[in-house]
């Protein structure tokens, strides 16, 4: 087992995280009525580092990697989601779990603590060269 | 004659050192008189079927191959003869099997079982079986979703399943024979090791040394599954199945070690996972396998020594009574697993015959061990080593440098190696030729640094508490392909490669010995001189290990598998273009791996042109 602080890319970092999760196929071009999950805490500095610490002490880090980046887990800093990234799915993911290995954590946190991590990840800058790798 | 000669002089090699052999021109009268002394003192190449029914070849684990149709002389004209997509992106570690002009092969998760008919045109298969895997393994496997491959016996094939199942499944018709569930998902127990089968008992053990699991081997009745014992590795003797009259380690005393050496009831959470390769001494009836970390990696949550972490342990096949154990790195500070083979040979040490296990471990140190009793005959570096001087001969234990011990109180503890990688990993296993003496070993040459912090046990996440980035080690390449004589503890020869090596080899009585490389080079060598012989691209970084066996033509054929993976897949997550939702920067230790492979399942067989 390896635990490896991977040194991200230093490239210019935007603020504004791009999902396109959001772009479903719909059967019959009609979505689905969803109940709507808001983020209490919307992208509250407090709740960044509440999420921050929440973050280590739930071993997320252990799977997702320091800062984030992917290990074990998925990278969550890349703008890319396999669930969906916008504040209500990620609770879902954290809540429920999702399929390919990732725990529920809903048996063991509060709503607030769920939606702090949420805070926290949402916080992260998104490099704005994560498609393309070069060597020349 | 002069074929004769040839033959004498081929066969002498087995039994004479390198440096016996140099300048050799003896009368066939003396070649004759040692080879009769040789003979008797039982050095014969065990015999050649041209199957692979077993993980590591045979029950000593040498992964010597007796075929000798490919030679120095010839290996130039290796060609590629086929090739398979598994259709599955995991870490290929492991080998295929061949019995009875079939071939087995088992993925990653989600661990299919293929079985190829090599008696007909492009080796179309006989059947597949998949396996219903629960895929929430992904998400406790620590290092990938990796299987080290199956066993065959009285015309069953046993694997494991990611998910804590071990199966048997009919050879000839690919119907599952039994299923038995060995692991526990929900507290981080998976299995990825390739069992080994002992007469009618199947040997089997879980990963899980990052989830706090307590690590233990059992043994499966190979006609039902049913389970017939556990052993565990760390806690009460009751369950460690140390006996008092029985168990004789060679340096320790005393009762319940495997309790009174961890803090409080940190054995509950020790770690010591069963990941590796099994071996056994049908002479002595033992089995042995390594056990590995110490969970969690800050050692300040379990002070002690922690046996038996980091330990080989030898048992009975019968009922798991633990005979010996032996800790290579008490009180396990840098997750050194000694989860690596342990490859059983005759020796001889300072004039005298010995009954040798051969263990490369993730510490740096490779050790010739008296197989019978656990002593330390022979222990020495084989990569760079820093956390320790050296093994005291006296005691066994290694002579460690203090300011390399790690914990949450001692803040980042800077330029450790070999690093937890290992100065060889476990999950690629070296090969032993009784022509050539030597042991073949893939290396790995980078340290880390080691900052620890108070882990939190959560059960079904990971029990950790370590950050942990690598740096290179010395002379600009991060691996190399060595070849080891364990007699006097030194490095022979080797082959520098610019990634670490990951792969298994398999040395055969040709002298050629194969392995592969990360970056996807497929390599054949002079098993004496380390001469490269062939190379071939083969389409991913090869992590698994290469086997030799007879086709139905009578033919040497070579397997190997392509798939880059394993640890790989967490440090150098830029090899995988697989999903679009999880994009990833480069390794900074190293940068441009991806550059040069992707992940991909590949089955490839090589012959001579």
């Amino acid at each position: 087992m390896v635990v490896v602080a991977c040194g991200g890319s230093d490239s210019g970092a935007s603020t504004s995280p791009s999902s396109d999760a959001g772009d479903r196929v719909f059967a019959g071009g009609v979505a689905p009525p969803t109940e709507i999950l808001e983020n209490p805490f919307d992208s509250d500095t407090d709740a960044v580092v509440v999420g921050e610490g929440l973050f280590a002490a739930m071993n997320c880090g252990e799977c997702h990697g320091g800062g984030g980046v992917g290990f074990v887990g998925p990278s969550l800093v890349d703008g890319r989601w396999r669930y969906g990234g916008d504040d209500g799915e990620l609770y879902q993911s954290i809540y429920a779990g999702r399929s390919r290995g990732m725990p529920a954590y809903g048996g063991i946190l509060a709503d607030a603590a769920i939606w702090s991590i949420v805070t926290y990840v949402r916080a992260q800058p998104i490099p704005e060269s994560v498609p393309t790798e070069s060597w020349r | 004659m002069s074929d004769t000669i040839t033959r004498l002089n081929a066969a002498l090699e087995g039994f004479a050192s390198p440096e016996h052999r140099v300048g050799f021109a003896a009368s066939i009268g003396f070649v004759l008189s040692l080879i009769l002394v040789a003979g008797a003192e039982g050095q014969e190449a065990p015999r050649e079927d041209g199957q692979w029914t077993m993980p590591a070849k045979d029950y000593a684990a040498t992964r010597y191959s007796g075929l000798g149709e490919i030679t120095p002389a010839n290996a130039a004209r290796l060609r590629p003869v086929w090739t398979f997509s598994t259709g599955v992106l995991g870490g290929h570690e492991g080998q295929p099997l061949v019995v009875n002009n079939t071939m087995y092969v088992v993925t990653p998760y989600p661990n299919v079982l293929y079985a190829f008919d090599l008696t007909e045109e492009g080796y179309p298969l006989h059947w597949k079986y998949r396996p219903d895997v629960n895929p929430f393994a992904l998400g406790i496997a620590c290092c990938d979703a990796v299987n080290r491959g199956p066993a065959y016996a009285d015309g069953k094939v046993v694997y494991n399943l990611l998910d804590g199942h071990t199966v048997a499944v009919d050879a000839i018709t690919g119907r599952e024979v039994w299923k038995t569930k060995i692991a526990e998902l929900s507290i981080g127990e998976t299995v990825t090791m390739a069992p080994l089968i002992i007469g009618d008992r199947v040997i089997v053990g879980p990963s899980g040394g990052e989830f706090g699991i307590q690590g233990w081997v059992k043994a499966l009745d190979l006609e039902t599954g049913r389970i017939l014992w556990t052993g565990y590795n760390a806690g009460p003797d009751s369950q460690v199945l140390a006996n008092p009259d029985t168990f004789r380690p060679f340096y320790d005393e005393g009762t319940e070690l495997g309790l009174t050496t961890w803090a409080g009831d940190t054995w509950k959470l020790a770690g010591v996972p069963v990941w590796g390769w099994i071996s056994y001494d049908p002479d002595l009836d033992l089995l042995y396998y390594g056990t590995g970390n110490a969970a969690p990696y800050n050692p300040e949550q379990r002070l002690g020594d922690n046996k038996w972490a980091a330990s080989v342990m030898a048992r009975r096949p019968a009922d798991g009574a633990l005979v010996w154990a032996y800790q290579f790195t008490p009180h396990e500070n840098w997750d050194y697993d000694a989860n690596a083979e342990m490859i059983l040979a005759d020796l001889t040490i300072e004039g005298a015959r010995r009954r040798v296990l051969v263990h490369f471990d993730k510490n740096g140190f490779a050790y010739t061990i008296d197989r019978a009793t656990g002593e330390v005959l022979v222990a020495e570096p084989f990569v760079e080593v820093n956390w320790a001087r050296g093994i005291d001969p006296a005691t066994g234990v290694p002579q460690v440098d203090s300011t390399k011990l790690t914990g949450a109180s001692k803040g980042n503890v800077e330029n450790i190696c070999p690093s937890l990688e290992g100065g060889t990993s476990p999950a690629s296993p070296a090969s032993y030729s009784p022509r050539t003496g030597l042991f073949y070993v893939s290396t790995n040459n980078f340290c880390m640094s080691w900052e620890a912090s108070e882990a939190a046990y959560i059960v079904g996440t990971p029990y950790i508490g370590a950050s942990i980035p690598y740096t290179p080690g010395a002379d600009g390449h991060l691996g190399a392909f060595i070849a080891w004589d364990a007699v006097r503890g030194r490095k022979v020869w080797e082959i520098r490669e610019k990634y670490p090596v990951w792969s298994g080899s398999v040395v055969t009585a040709g002298d050629v010995v194969f392995y592969g490389t990360l970056d996807g080079w497929f390599r054949a060598a002079d098993a004496r001189s380390g001469e490269l012989l062939y190379r071939f691209k083969v389409g991913s970084g090869v992590v698994g290990a290469p086997i030799s066996y007879t086709g139905p033509d009578g033919k040497q054929y070579v397997a190997v598998y392509a798939g880059i993976g394993g640890d790989w897949f967490l440090v150098a997550g830029d090899v995988r273009s697989d999903d679009p939702a999880d994009v990833r920067p480069p390794a900074d230790f190293m940068p441009d791996l991806a550059r040069h492979t992707s992940q991909g399942g590949i089955l490839w067989i090589f012959a001579l042109d």
